[in-house]
């Protein structure tokens, strides 16, 4: 008993890690609000693309079909690995200087190179994942609301922008939170890549003094934002439910 | 039903018909789906500023043909005239010109619903003839009051009842200054004391002039309002002609089944 108190609850371990372990969180917000804003539009482009009607662009449809076919169904510990060695290779000698290296090795932001491998991987994997929610939402919205703007000479275009893609989102904003909270938890892979989050420092703290609080201290900080939000995506879900059986939305 | 706000049929020179007077032709309309033939060859001429109502049982396609009408779902053969432009096979530029002077209301209201009453109705206008917003509102709360809406344009779908949004469905398809309007079954799915106040804004229309196509099964309106009854079945015209004949004195024998069936209840 004694030994898990220490080991996992020290508070001690805690307090003096505070700053480097809020740090390491901060870092941890910023990859998953980076990567989570650029998820959804990449994703809602993705699931436009999708939808294109006509045969001619059926080839766009087959091309995204595989894309988000290939991104859900392969680890993001691939995607990182590979983004980060593909990217910095590519910039470097070996790889024939191919990319300069403000995007090879990106330091955008004064952020690291880790850190927008991590925004690019999560963008690409999440993208695919949030593209195939969209695409429930859009195919979710009446086949009559499609028809009625275009008998009311409004394009496809017009159509999505207009009627479909609000309604659409709207009933999206649940499982895309799901999502977003999944997302956020897999920030912590980047740290493979070295970037400072907050597993990755808790990481450190581990191994220099043979202690886990800094990684529970990272869990409890985790814990503080994803619980509220799986909360909210509950209550979002209750009240939709309600609007269904009152027949509307 | 309030009077103001004007025609809304459009008495500008650019509605045209063709050679023989028709504003609309369809000859020879066939559609499919997979092996299932849904449309026949299907022959139709209607003049301007006439009212024809289309009967017939369920299935017999004349969801289908109405959606033909406006390459909602384009037919498979034939040839669709309007304003006496042929619209079938242009591609694009006959989906715009079909769109912009053939409205439709559908069974199901199919109001946008995130956008309240007037926004439904200044939605096309402004994304489509770019008209100004202003303007849009305005000719919106015309239409709007015309279809004895006045007060309640500022209500989203989910707060009207059936009646209230077909008849904002109705003037939604008003606002793109349509030649021709279509009505897909517009009261079938409303409670019986709802159907009276959406087929006094139809008729009121139809005293103005406006041409229209009507699929219904309210044969009462159909005797009163419509100055030509088309009865389908089996993908084709059974029977064609003045609701004194074809409801009173139907001569093929489809019809006549048809009518026993539908006048019993
Ligand atoms: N999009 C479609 N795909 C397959 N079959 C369809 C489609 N639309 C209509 N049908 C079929 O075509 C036939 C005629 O339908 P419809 O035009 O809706 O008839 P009506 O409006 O006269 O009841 C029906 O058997 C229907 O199932
Ligand atoms: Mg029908």
């Amino acid at each position: 008993m004694e030994f898990i108190r220490e080991y996992y609850f020290d508070f001690n371990v805690m307090s003096d890690y505070m700053s480097p372990i809020l740090d390491g969180f901060w870092l941890t917000l910023k990859l998953s609000i980076l990567g989570g804003i650029f998820s959804l539009i990449w994703g809602l482009v993705l699931a436009v693309l999708r939808q294109l009607p006509g045969k001619p662009l059926a080839p766009v449809r087959w091309l995204t079909i595989g894309y988000i076919d290939v991104f859900r169904g392969i680890p993001l510990l691939i995607v990182l690995l590979l983004v980060s060695g593909g990217l910095s290779t590519l910039a470097a000698p070996i790889g024939g200087d191919v990319l300069p290296d403000f995007i090879g090795k990106p330091t955008w932001f004064g952020e690291t190179s880790p850190f927008w491998y991590g925004v690019i991987s999560l963008t690409i994997t999440y993208g695919a994942y949030m593209a195939e929610v969209y695409r429930a939402g859009i195919e979710s919205v009446p086949g009559g609301q499609m028809e009625a703007a275009r008998s009311l000479g409004m394009s496809h275009s017009q159509s999505m922008r207009h009627v479909i893609v609000p309604q659409a989102v709207r009933r999206v904003i649940p499982p895309l939170l799901n999502d977003f909270i999944a997302l956020m938890k897999d920030t912590s892979l980047v740290s493979i890549l070295g970037a400072a989050e907050v597993v990755y420092v808790g990481r450190q703290i581990q191994s220099d003094i043979f202690n886990g609080s800094g990684l529970v201290m990272g869990a409890i900080l985790f814990l503080i934002v994803t619980i509220p939000l799986a909360r909210l995506v509950d209550y979002m879900i209750g009240r939709q439910q309600a609007r269904y059986e009152r027949g509307i939305a | 039903m309030s009077t103001e706000g004007g025609s809304v049929v459009p008495t500008t020179g650019e509605l045209k018909t063709a050679p023989d007077g028709s504003i609309l032709g369809l000859h020879e309309i066939r559609k499919s789906f997979g092996e299932l033939v849904v449309l026949d060859g299907v022959e139709l001429t209607i003049k301007r500023g006439e009212v024809v109502c289309i009967l017939g049982p369920s299935g017999s396609g004349k969801s289908t043909l109405l959606r033909c009408v406006n390459l909602l779902s384009p037919p498979d053969s034939g040839r669709i005239v309007l304003e006496g432009e042929e619209i079938t096979g242009k591609g694009t530029a006959g989906l715009d010109f079909v769109r912009q002077r053939v409205g439709m209301v559908f069974q199901q209201f199919n109001l946008f619903p995130l956008k309240t009453a007037l926004e439904n109705v200044t939605l096309a206008p402004e994304t489509v003839l770019g008209r100004s917003e202003g303007e849009c509102r305005k000719r919106g709360e015309e239409l709007l009051t015309r279809v004895g809406m006045a007060d309640k344009m500022h209500e989203y779908p989910d707060r009207l009842s059936g009646g209230q949004q077909q008849r904002v469905a109705i003037a939604r398809a008003l606002a793109m200054d349509p030649h021709v309007m279509l009505f897909d079954e517009v009261t079938s799915a409303l409670d019986p004391e709802l159907v009276k106040e959406v087929l006094d804004v139809m008729r009121e229309l139809a005293d103005e002039g406006m041409t229209m196509m009507v699929v219904t099964h309210e044969i009462g309106f159909a005797r009163e309002a419509a100055h030509r009854v088309v009865f389908m079945d089996g993908g084709v015209v059974v029977e064609d002609g003045p609701p004194s004949q074809v409801l009173d004195n139907p001569q093929q024998e489809r019809t006549k089944s048809f009518l026993g069936l539908v006048l019993e209840h």
